[in-house]
């Protein structure tokens, strides 16, 4: 009797316990709303700055002044007299500006679709090449510039890039079903046994191909040389639908950390939402390498650095990681194009230098678990 | 002398038999001390007969002195004269067959000087006179063009040709000489387009494009590099020098013809753009001679007809 009184107690208390722990989650909720809108619109207001400020360094030296009025004159019902030639003109609107925007686009997918592959597979070392994007994009690209096809005319390099990417995660994808689940830890050694296989290949016709070895490189370390509107017009539409999806995913990615089985008795269909996932950070990733190539660090550092900021929450993560990466690869690759001017050095090399020393600054810093 | 003679003649006769060799060999062939361009000293017996060739380059010289008929080995890339093609193949650009150079029996490797780290040491190992020769300049063909002559025993030949072409790149700058900066035609040399790599100072083109009576507008620069979009646009290049690639169907040709960046220069909007031969202008042979009088036409037809 005196035993079940206690059990009875015992049960309202934990009760007790789960309502007050329900109140806390929902004002938990509540200011991470806040803290969300807030983040989001610091990060955008920076963001905005950071671009606009690349927009006035370049290799040629061209004033700040006349770099906003340039600007302003491009804005409808304005009409300035102009002072400046048509090639500054050019130079503003016709190179830096699509590359601003082009290095924005692409630091937005690669960070996404990193923050996204590191909630699927529960592993802080996930990087959107995980599963294969960027080894079979890259052998696309250099089977584009070995073999003697001529489809596409200056875009055959990024049509073989991007179909190269989808085949290879295609392949992975249909080697790692188990029946009608896709076992996380399958599809990652899947991933990584095509990927070395697609290595192998893009390394021989690159050794076979010794007058091509510079456009090759080039590619594959990644660059925003030649960036331009019709490149950006082509992307884009991919990125935001892309990019929507996993947002839209970011409640489902929260649940699905805590174990799959779980997140399934939660009422969540975790196979559908795995593919989706999957299908959508892979389109963002291809759609990003195809024109510049496989940019390095910026996927796997940028939503380490937002978790150590602002926590691991995806429904914050998701969209900060966005905004971040954008700023990330920004900076970077103004520095690509005016560190060694009129020369440029690949982004790829500035991302990692400079987003390794401040990951391991941030590590040292919280010296708290990161993952 | 002679009792020099009788102990040299000793210690050679112990030395073939200690070896095994019998000693059928009596005459002492003239022998003589190189340096080749990586600084190896090079010691040659005798008048090489046979000739293996590791570079297109080198082909194209071995060519140009008359020697094809020595010539054993070439690589999968020498594709100049024609004749060459007909060669057997003993190595493809990076990787060599050692096992066919050494069944080919040569008495002369001539080796680039990309391959010192691997290909070369191995083929001093198995005793294999190797020659580097990889000039970077112009005057460093004409002398190169020399020692072979001089190591082949084709010192007349060389000579002729060494004049020949000194006489052709004379000819050139004697036109182009005269005129200032402001009359030269400003040249943006492009060797690929994705991102713009180019020719600065210190290079070859640099040197053709000077001596051709152009402006490089990367001459600031040094060595192949990348030039930004945005520069290369500022500099407005009159004139814009294409290096065609092998099979690559004019992407570069194409590129800078049809992007709207590239249209406020004035080489686009006055059809100024120009492929060239990559085969002429990369590799550094005779042929690049020719080379420099099709800048020179390029840059100042009416001088050149």
């Amino acid at each position: 009797m005196k035993n079940q009184q206690s059990d009875k107690k015992s049960v309202k208390e934990s009760n007790g316990s789960g309502i007050q722990k329900n109140a806390l989650e929902s004002s938990l909720y509540s200011s991470h709303r806040l803290l969300l809108i807030i983040s989001v619109i610091g990060l955008l207001a920076a963001c905005t700055i950071i671009a606009l400020l690349a927009l006035t360094v370049g290799s040629v030296a061209i004033p700040f002044k006349t770099v906003w009025q340039v600007l302003i004159s491009h804005l409808p019902f304005v009409h300035l007299q102009s002072n400046w030639s048509s090639t500054t003109d050019m130079i503003i609107t016709g190179i830096r500006l699509p590359r601003i925007l082009l290095a924005g686009a692409v630091g937005t997918a690669l960070s996404t679709a990193g923050a996204t592959y590191q909630g699927l597979f529960r592993n802080p070392l996930a990087d959107p090449y995980l599963i294969g994007v960027a080894q079979g994009a890259a052998l696309g690209a250099v089977a584009g510039f070995v073999l003697p096809w001529t489809f596409g005319g200056n875009y055959l390099i990024p049509i073989m890039a991007f179909a190269g990417a989808v085949i290879a995660v295609t392949i992975v994808y249909l080697i790692a079903r188990v029946g009608k689940t896709l076992p996380m830890t399958t599809l990652i050694l899947a991933g990584v046994a095509i990927g070395s296989l697609m290595m192998s290949v893009t390394a021989y016709l690159t050794m076979i191909s010794a007058d091509k070895v510079q456009g090759i490189l080039s590619w594959l370390m990644g660059n925003f040389a030649n960036s331009n509107w019709d490149q950006l017009k082509i992307i884009s539409p991919y990125i935001v639908v892309g990019v929507a999806v996993i947002f839209i995913f970011a409640r489902p990615l929260n649940v699905m950390q805590l174990d799959e089985e779980q997140a399934q008795q939660l009422g969540i269909n975790v196979e559908r939402t795995k593919i989706i996932l999957l299908a959508a950070a892979t389109l963002i990733t291809a759609v990003a390498v195809c024109f510049v190539g496989t940019i390095g660090f910026v996927g796997i550092i940028v939503p380490h650095i937002v978790r150590l900021i602002w926590g691991p929450d995806h429904r914050l993560l998701l969209p900060l990681s966005a905004i971040t990466g954008a700023i990330l690869l920004i900076l970077a690759d103004t520095a690509s194009r005016t560190l060694m001017s009129p020369s440029e050095i690949p982004v790829g090399v500035i991302t990692a230098f400079i987003g390794a020393p401040f990951f391991l600054f941030l590590l040292r810093r919280t010296k708290k678990a990161v993952f | 002398m002679k009792l020099f003679r009788v102990i040299m003649g000793i210690a050679v006769f112990g030395f073939l038999v200690l070896t095994g060799c019998s000693p059928s060999i009596q005459k002492t062939p003239l022998s003589n001390t190189y340096t080749d361009d990586i600084g190896r000293t090079v010691q040659i017996t005798g008048i090489p007969q046979r000739i293996i060739s590791l570079s297109p380059s080198n082909t194209e010289m071995v060519y140009a002195l008359g020697l094809q008929d020595r010539l054993v080995g070439v690589t999968s890339y020498d594709d100049y004269p024609l004749d060459a093609k007909n060669k057997p193949i003993v190595s493809d650009y990076s990787t060599v067959d050692l096992e066919k150079i050494v069944a080919a029996k040569p008495d002369l490797v001539l080796a680039d000087s990309i391959q010192k780290n691997d290909t070369i040491p191995a083929l001093e190992k198995l005793g294999i006179t190797v020659y580097t020769m990889s000039p970077d300049n112009m005057d460093g063909i004409l002398s190169e063009i020399k020692v072979i002559g001089q190591i082949t025993g084709k010192t007349q030949e060389a000579d002729k040709l060494v004049s020949n072409l000194m006489g052709r790149i004379k000819a050139v700058n004697d036109k182009t000489a005269k005129f200032t900066d402001s009359q030269k035609p400003r040249v943006l040399f492009v060797t690929w387009y994705d991102p713009i790599w180019t020719a600065g100072n210190d290079t070859m083109i640099q040197y053709l494009i000077d001596t051709a009576g152009g402006v490089n507008i990367a001459v600031d620069l040094k060595g192949y590099t990348t030039i930004t979009l945005e520069s290369a646009i500022q500099r407005n290049p009159q004139v814009i020098i294409v290096m065609s690639s092998m099979g690559d169907n004019h992407t570069s040709l194409n590129y800078i013809n049809s992007n709207d960046q590239f249209k406020a220069t004035d080489a686009v909007k006055n059809g100024q753009v120009y492929e060239i031969d990559a085969d002429i202008f990369g590799r550094t042979t005779p042929r690049i001679v020719d080379g420099l009088e099709t800048l020179a036409k390029l840059f100042h037809p009416e001088l050149f007809k």
